[in-house]
């Protein structure tokens, strides 16, 4: 990876003592192993005027190392919240429960000071607003270097080439590093701020939305820059997003998020192919696709209503409410997590998932529900 | 009511001769920017951004035309040129015929009764300040239409027309409504005047994707059920399979490909529009095709380079790319391209300049680091 960084960046003038810290700087940076990240039981409270918020309500999940874990659902099932628990940046009046096992270690709940020595460089966080992520009073480059020395004891100029090497990782010319943050367009800010992810190898990444606010080319560009990333790099990421065909291109497990706890979760293939819960099937439905010639072309079916408000959450099944397959039973008793395989979905009819797919894909079943409500 | 039409109900064909609601014709709106005092003394020439450069395009009754493109390449400043919200400085608009590009005072107000625009974010778009009745009924005020009995009555009307109920609504504040809900008002509100064109401005790409299809698909039946012309602007190719009867695709303020929606979606000719397809992901990764990396950004509008616009991004650019503009020429029956691998007459005219071939990627396209990063797992 070194290598093919270096063939890229303008010829440095370095001091043969700075290349060879640089060297085992980098070396000692590939050493770092993807890592394993076990969430058990997470809940997040905020405290509001209103009465509590059940943000996030015993949520569970493994990311094995060197995977892609794909976290989806609406706007507003707790997707990011997840996230900023996971870093540590959920605000002070949230309480949260449960565990983070970080190859091992509970991260939830740390103080600032260890906060600090884990963020960067053992989890880091790729945001989902590139433009309030960096200085604008500190060019890149300084940004990319203080988050380095924060972590190594390095050089200024050495840190500075590890960040040159970043930066050709991502596609952008090492002279740019002396810009602001102004000075780039927004696909270039948001490479800037997974360049900085990377700068120090973590073995865990966290990306919430890194293709959210931009175009589909330049989403596409991102996106296969992070697939190259991963296949080099090998490191473990949480991908937050609500396009599900970025999660079946990059994933290889997915976790599917429905007002705050886990819908269904499993490889993807399965999943998105298989799924069990409802509500995985209407995102499936909902999503729009482009047609093969000469094939029939599957409706593009919405789900009706809203995500519950989590300050009074339903006493049974959360998306009883839209599905359209809810008996008594979904409206008045929460459903258990029901493992099939490797693939689990909480729902009380699991067994009937094979029934539903059918049902599901047709428009008059969403119909249903929606006159009711 | 959640659905949009399948392949076996599709919207009926529009023929040739229904007459257009709106046509543009060579329209340019160019932006000046400021010279600053320096220039402006030495009488330095004052840069101009061309945003929109030269669009021809016609929306017929019922008919609902897509427009794609990535960001900056002028969608909005057409659909905002069309509206009059912009002054074009160049072409004609016309709308039934007479021309509207210059109109002022009485007469511009009467247009923009009858051209409407529903914009991309339902939560900055409607005042919070008012109730959704106020909202919707601020249009008919501002227009001096019927008394206060009248205006309730369209307003409910109107409420009626995007499926929601009256009665509940009318009082209520747009924070009490959900993104999807909010558009639907903002439709609304564009309905109430009555308009035959509207120009829908990214109306789905704030709405979570469980709710787009509902706000498409209410799309599609006004326009079926009221006659409306739409323009429907969308960076999002694969939603306006759904709707859109014909689709055209701008680059850097001119369209470089037009034509059936779907022709286009299921076989793009343009290196762009190929592009531009093969950015959707897909939810197979069988599907999924390889994927030029296009160098650096879109140029900018203010110093627009000769030749192909989309020569210096282009894989497959040549000398005769980057010396000569290729025309929108017709293709394959009702299909247009701007691209001289589908064009011979540029090739004819300048042959000792090498001219692009179909999936020839010249030695001018960069491919970028992850053909390197490809290139050394290989190697």
């Amino acid at each position: 990876m070194a290598s093919l960084a270096l063939d890229r960046s303008s010829p440095r003038r370095m001091s043969e003592a700075n290349r060879h810290e640089l060297a085992e700087l980098n070396h000692r940076l590939e050493a770092k192993p993807a890592a394993r990240l076990k969430v058990e039981n997470l809940s997040v409270t905020y405290a509001t005027e209103r009465g509590p918020f059940y943000a996030v309500d015993d949520v569970s999940f493994e990311v094995r190392p060197a995977t892609n874990l794909g976290l989806v659902g609406e706007s507003g099932c707790g997707k990011s919240t997840v996230v900023k628990a996971l870093m540590g940046l959920q605000p002070d009046t949230a309480w949260v429960g449960g565990q983070a096992l970080l190859d091992g270690d509970n991260i939830l709940g740390l103080g600032e000071r260890a906060l600090q020595q884990i963020r960067w460089s053992r989890i880091s966080l790729i945001t989902q607003s590139a433009m309030n992520s960096l200085d604008p009073v500190y060019c890149i480059g300084d940004q990319i270097i203080e988050a380095i020395r924060a972590h190594e004891r390095v050089s200024k100029s050495v840190a500075w080439a590890r960040a040159e090497d970043m930066f050709a990782l991502v596609g952008l010319p090492a002279s740019r590093l002396f810009e602001f943050p102004h000075q780039f367009s927004g696909g270039m800010r948001q490479r800037t701020v997974i360049a900085m992810a990377l700068a120090l190898n973590a073995g865990m990444l966290l990306a919430d939305e890194p293709t959210t606010a931009l175009d589909p080319i330049m989403q596409s560009q991102i996106m296969s820059r992070i697939r190259g990333i991963h296949e080099q790099m090998r490191r473990s990421m949480i991908l937050v997003t609500h396009d599900i065909a970025v999660v079946a291109e990059t994933c290889e497990d997915t976790v599917v998020m429905y007002a705050g706890q886990v819908a269904e979760k499993g490889p993807t293939n399965d999943v998105l192919k298989l799924p069990l819960h409802p509500y995985t099937m209407g995102l499936q439905n909902a999503f729009p696709r482009l047609p093969v010639r000469g094939e029939p072309r599957q409706p593009l079916i919405s789900i009706p209503g809203v995500v519950p408000n989590l300050h009074t959450p339903p006493k049974g099944c959360r998306f009883a409410g839209r599905c359209p397959f809810a008996t008594d039973k979904c409206h008045s008793e929460p459903p258990p997590l029901v493992q099939v395989g490797h693939q689990s979905a909480t729902c009380h009819y699991v067994d009937r998932a094979a029934e539903f797919r059918v049902l599901a894909a047709q428009p008059n079943t969403w119909r249903k529900t929606k006159a009711e409500a | 009511m959640n659905t949009l039409m399948t392949s076996d109900h599709r919207r009926p064909t529009i023929s040739d001769h229904t007459s257009p609601v709106v046509v543009a014709r060579d329209l340019k709106t160019h932006f000046q920017m400021s010279a600053g005092i320096f220039a402006a003394l030495t009488g330095g020439a004052v840069p101009t951004a061309k945003a929109l450069d030269g669009v021809d395009l016609r929306i017929r009754e019922k008919e609902i035309v897509g427009l794609v493109g990535e960001s900056g390449c002028g969608k909005s400043t057409l659909g905002m040129s069309l509206v009059r919200m912009y002054q074009p400085t160049h072409g004609q608009i016309l709308y039934r015929g007479e021309d509207v590009t210059k109109v002022e005072g009485r007469r511009l107000k009467d247009y923009r009764r009858h051209a409407q625009i529903i914009f991309q974010d339902p939560y900055s778009s409607l005042n919070p300040r008012l109730t959704i009745g106020q909202i919707i009924e601020e249009p008919l005020i501002i227009h001096g239409l019927g008394n206060a009995a009248e205006r309730r009555q369209k307003v409910v009307r109107a409420l009626d027309l995007v499926r929601i109920p009256a009665k509940d609504n009318i009082d209520r504040y747009p924070s009490d409504l959900s993104g999807g809900q909010r558009q639907r008002i903002a439709i609304a509100r564009a309905l109430v005047l009555e308009p035959k064109f509207i120009v829908a401005d990214e109306p789905v790409s704030m709405l979570d994707v469980s709710i787009q299809a509902s706000v498409l698909e209410l799309l599609d039946e006004l326009s079926r059920e009221l006659g409306l012309a739409v323009l429907y602007i969308s960076h999002d190719i694969a939603t306006v399979g759904y709707i859109c009867d014909h689709v055209a695709v701008m680059y850097l303020g001119r369209i470089v490909e037009e034509g059936k929606a779907e022709d286009i979606l299921s076989e793009p000719l343009h290196p762009y529009t190929q592009r531009l397809m093969a950015a959707i992901p897909r939810m197979d990764l069988a599907d999924a095709p390889q994927r030029h990396e296009l160098k650096g950004d879109v140029p900018s509008p203010m110093a627009i380079p000769p030749g192909c616009r989309f020569a210096s991004r282009c894989p497959y650019a040549t000398e005769l790319c980057h010396a000569v503009e290729p025309d929108l020429a017709a293709c394959l029956g009702t299909r247009k391209v701007r691209c001289h691998i589908h064009d011979d007459r540029a090739a004819a005219e300048y042959p000792h300049l090498r001219r692009p071939k179909q999936d020839q990627v010249t030695e001018m396209a960069d491919l970028g680091v992850l053909a390197e990063v490809a290139g050394s797992r290989h190697g």
